[in-house]
């Protein structure tokens, strides 16, 4: 059927069967290959994107529901391509290693900043529960987001 | 020859894009036209193919290409060429490939493999190594005699696919002695996954006679032959190019989906994708192997190893793999730590109907160090002598012999222990924690090496100032192309490193490299690589030196310029020096190759090893303080410490980055991460929801000190510094547990069921009837004979 979704500010009309999984549409359609579908089960995170502000599973999420609403996912974090506090503070720390989960890495810290400010390296970790990291133990992710927090 | 250090704060310049989600993974590759491909395996671990049609399946919708068996003639292996790329007549394991499809869509290549028609004759399984070993064992190969062999000098029999045995001094003797205890310790460990995020993965094409392999690797050149041979063509056939890798840890270092990807391209004449699903990555990854341990020890009262023999079984699965590889290293890794005697282990890769293993970070090292480890505690316990002393007593230090006769370089083990002291906290800790939880502490220690072998690279100086580094080196998110290398090529010619390009890995473009694994990445392509850059750094010199007036020898390369050594701000920047190269002489560019030492052992000790002796020692000592909940068998981990050998740090915090992930990595394989087999011979956990690895909340902050200084023949005094942090991870954890509950830990993954039982006494002591009770009679032939 013909739907239609608002990702990263485009608006943008497309075929599919309303069950495509929305990480598939913003791979296949929007060709936003940030957004990774690693495990494909809701729990690694490594596709999570923002659906209206909400961190959002997007492997699990028809695409149909997407309809109506506002997606960003991490292509749409760094305006103008200016990395934005989180991104530069996980730049900073050398966070990054192979990279894969660190775009559903950074839409979670990204919402956490805004939706708490006062957040503590607990609720660092916390928040970080549903994103799976294999390379890098977490420890500077953690440091990386709390130091931006404590920049902001 | 270098006028800065190599030791930077260089932050790797892929982070950027890796944080906006631009970095396209080979699974982001999409080319115009491309079809997408899907693999049919087998659902049963074991049976004979009475028919295999395809007929159908090809008239289905979309369907450009099928191919099977019949389309790849060759074998390949490590020692021997026993693994084909289909199943042929015979399936072996739950997951084998049968035939492959490409279609216009992934659904209509799935679609299209629902329509291949089979049909299988059961033939028994035998799905663990007590029923492989077993007298009147179903043969897992029946026709072994025929495999072609590529090493000689294993031992082969049946379902034993290869046995390697080192024997070093009279052991019968040692045991015999009136004055030594004699120990015994088992141990049992499971497989466990790489879970790497980016799955294993292809886009192939056929341009101008040659396929283009663009996949997701750790071994570009193992990609090129390995591919060659099953497809039955010249290497020279196949180029294999390399985008930025979502993870490896082993996982990639073998061959995987590639093949079929290729010759799906060559019948279809499009380009191919294949990507493995995440079920088929959890059901048919190339795991770290299962293994099965006995290891006994003749030990006087004060102390002294006189004498140690060991049998190690190993899980291949299907086919013989990186398992017959790794039975070498028993002999450096449950062989290592520690000054013995005499000494005899045999390690056997063991075949069964189940998905084939393959090779994981530091692979063998990390159960044989758990083994160790324990066995060296249970010693300790034995002889009551203080753990920590025993191991300060034994450790290997300067002039000492390993297990295969070649002598160990320099005292570092011993200072290494002395530096974990003082990370320790001196206070006396409490037996038990104030919510009643059990305390336990444990130091260990571990030996580990670099997989050295060869390496060439090439740097193009351009004339803009920045230089080109070419090889066949990969990210694999570890940083040492992104880091390590860079500095090194800026540090010889004194500019930023910022300024040195490093082109990604393409087999048409730079020389033979053995693959990005085993700690080898900074050590053999750094120093190939810092021998390339010394070449241009001659060459520049002596353009400037025309230019300048002066001595090469006077002259230094620091901050982008080459000037007179003492007066800066004189002479020419590089930039100049190298426009000038290139109109003069020509453009310059230098190359570079690098290969292990070779480092001597003692003749006839060993028998069917790849290696005699270890190049680069590694070494690492890691301590641990644990809480065990005696209601639950909840293990949380309070500290976790590390003082690791890395010869030289050239980039201090990436190495913590590397120890901080390996460590936490190994503590999901000390814990959590259990694979099971089922009884259909199929892998139990097929997600994440069922193999549960390390969450951030699991995790601490690793106290890391970084050990410089032991002798290295790496370039700069280098050691490969991000496969060694998993290493004795699971060892000091299972000694931690062992201190704190009084039981004794005889299998990780330590879940809490399993601590339970310990704690309740509900576990039996580790019975393994499948290793003789001789040494000598798990052997398939006498050490030192040829079959």
């Amino acid at each position: 059927m013909a739907l239609t979704l608002n990702v990263n500010g485009d608006r943008r009309g497309f075929t599919a069967d309303p069950v495509t999984p929305l990480v598939d549409v913003l791979r296949e359609q929007f060709h936003l290959t940030g957004v990774k579908p690693v495990c494909r089960e809701g729990f690694c995170g490594a596709c999570m994107v923002l659906v209206d502000d909400r961190p959002t599973l997007s492997c699990l999420m028809p695409a149909a529901l997407a309809q109506d609403c506002e997606v960003r996912t991490v292509e749409g974090l760094a305006a103008n391509g200016t990395l934005n506090p989180i991104q530069q503070a996980l730049e900073a720390c050398d966070a990054v290693q192979c990279g894969m989960c660190f775009p559903g890495m950074v839409v979670t810290l990204t919402h956490l900043m805004k939706a708490t400010p006062g957040a503590t390296r607990d609720d660092v970790r916390s928040a970080l529960t549903g994103n799976i990291c294999r390379c890098t133990g977490y420890e500077s992710i953690v440091e990386a987001a709390v130091r931006a927090l404590a920049a902001t | 020859m270098a006028d800065v250090s190599a030791t930077m704060d260089f932050r790797r310049c892929d982070a950027g894009d890796k944080l906006r989600g631009h970095t396209r993974y080979t699974v982001d590759r999409y080319l115009p036209g491309m079809l997408h491909a899907a693999v049919l395996r087998a659902t049963v671990p074991s049976g004979r193919i009475v028919c295999l049609d395809t007929a159908k399946a090809a008239r289905m919708p979309g369907v450009r290409a099928v191919v099977t068996a019949a389309d790849a003639p060759g074998k390949i292996g490590i020692g021997i060429a026993d693994h084909p790329l289909f199943a042929r007549d015979v399936i072996r394991y739950d997951g084998e490939p049968l035939a492959a499809i490409a279609a216009d869509t992934f659904a209509q290549a799935q679609a299209a493999l629902a329509a291949i028609e089979v049909e299988i004759a059961p033939v028994t399984a035998v799905l663990t190594m007590a029923e492989a070993l077993a007298p009147d064992a179903t043969l897992v190969h029946p026709g072994w005699r025929d495999h072609e062999i590529l090493l000689e000098g294993g031992a082969r029999e049946g379902n034993v696919a290869w046995e390697a045995t080192v024997v070093r001094g009279d052991v019968d003797g040692a045991f015999a002695r009136p004055d030594v205890e004699i120990i015994e310790s088992a141990f049992r460990v499971g497989r466990q996954n790489h879970v790497a995020f980016e799955p294993r993965a292809v886009v192939a094409s056929y341009e101008d006679g040659r396929f283009h392999i663009e996949t997701s690797t750790q071994v570009p050149w193992g990609i090129r032959n390995a591919t060659a041979r099953l497809l039955g063509v010249a290497a020279s056939q196949v180029r294999v190019t390399v985008p930025p890798v979502g993870g490896g840890f082993g996982l990639k270092f073998d061959l995987a989906v590639e093949p079929f990807a290729a010759l799906l391209a060559r019948a279809s004449g499009r380009p191919v994708r294949l990507v493995n699903s995440r079920e088929e990555e959890m059901l048919t990854c190339l795991f770290r192997e299962n293994a099965e341990i006995r290891i006994r020890s003749a030990v006087t009262r004060e102390g002294e190893i006189v004498g140690r023999e060991a049998v190690v079984l190993m899980d291949c699965g299907a086919y013989g793999g990186e398992q017959i590889f790794l039975t070498t290293m028993t002999a450096h890794t449950l062989g290592g730590n520690y000054r013995l005697g005499a000494v005899r282990m045999v390690s056997r890769a063991v075949y069964t109907n189940t998905a084939p293993n393959g090779a994981f970070r530091c692979c063998n090292g990390v159960y044989n160090t758990f083994a160790l480890e324990r066995h060296t505690d249970e010693i300790a316990a034995r002889i009551g002598m203080d753990p920590l002393a025993f191991r300060r007593r034994n450790v290997l230090g300067d002039g000492d012999l390993g297990a295969t006769g070649q002598v160990f370089e320099g005292d570092v083990l011993g200072p290494m222990l002395a530096r974990m002291d003082t990370l320790r906290d001196a206070a006396t800790p409490p037996r038990k924690l104030a919510d009643g939880r059990l305390f336990g502490r444990a130091t260990t220690v571990g030996t580990w090496f670099v997989f050295v072998g060869p390496s060439a690279a090439t740097v193009n100086m351009n004339a803009d100032g920045t230089a080109t580094l070419v090889t066949s080196g990969v990210e694999i998110g570890s940083g040492s192309m992104m880091q390590s290398l860079p500095q090194i090529v800026a540090s010889t010619l004194g500019i930023d490193p910022e300024k040195v390009i490093v082109r990604a890995a393409d087999t048409d473009a730079a020389g033979y490299d053995v693959g990005v694994g085993g700690g080898r990445t900074t050590v053999s392509l750094g120093a190939a690589s810092l021998s390339a850059a010394q070449e241009v750094r001659t060459k520049l010199l002596k353009v400037a030196s025309d230019m300048i007036e002066a001595a090469p020898e006077d002259l230094a390369m620091r901050q982008g310029r080459i000037e007179i050594a003492g007066a800066p701000g004189s002479g020419r920047t590089v930039a100049e020096v190298a426009t000038r190269a290139q109109a003069q002489i020509g453009p310059v560019s230098g190359t570079g190759a690098f290969t292990g030492a070779g480092v001597p052992a003692m003749p006839g000790c060993v028998a069917g090893h790849f290696i005699d002796a270890i190049d680069i020692p590694v070494f690492a000592v890691h301590d641990c303080e644990v809480a065990v909940d005696g209601e639950t068998g909840h293990v949380e981990v309070l500290n976790y410490r590390v003082v690791q050998d890395v010869g030289r740090a050239l980039n201090p915090r990436a190495i913590q980055g590397q120890i901080q992930g390996g460590v936490v990595q190994g503590l999901g394989y000390a814990l959590h991460e259990e694979v099971t087999i089922g009884t259909n011979g199929r892998v139990n956990q097929s997600g994440f929801e069922t193999y549960r690895v390390p969450l951030a909340l699991d995790v601490v902050p690793v106290e890391i000190s970084l050990y410089e200084g032991a002798p290295s023949i790496g370039p700069l005094g280098t050691k490969g510094a991000g496969e060694v942090p998993i290493l004795n991870v699971g060892a000091a954890i299972a000694c931690a547990v062992a201190n704190a509950t009084g039981k004794r830990v005889q299998e990780l993954p330590l879940t809490p069921p399993r601590v339970l039982e310990l704690l309740l006494d509900q576990k039996p002591d580790l019975s393994l009837p499948h290793i003789a009770e001789d040494w000598a009679d798990n052997l398939v032939r006498p050490h030192g004979t040829t079959g």
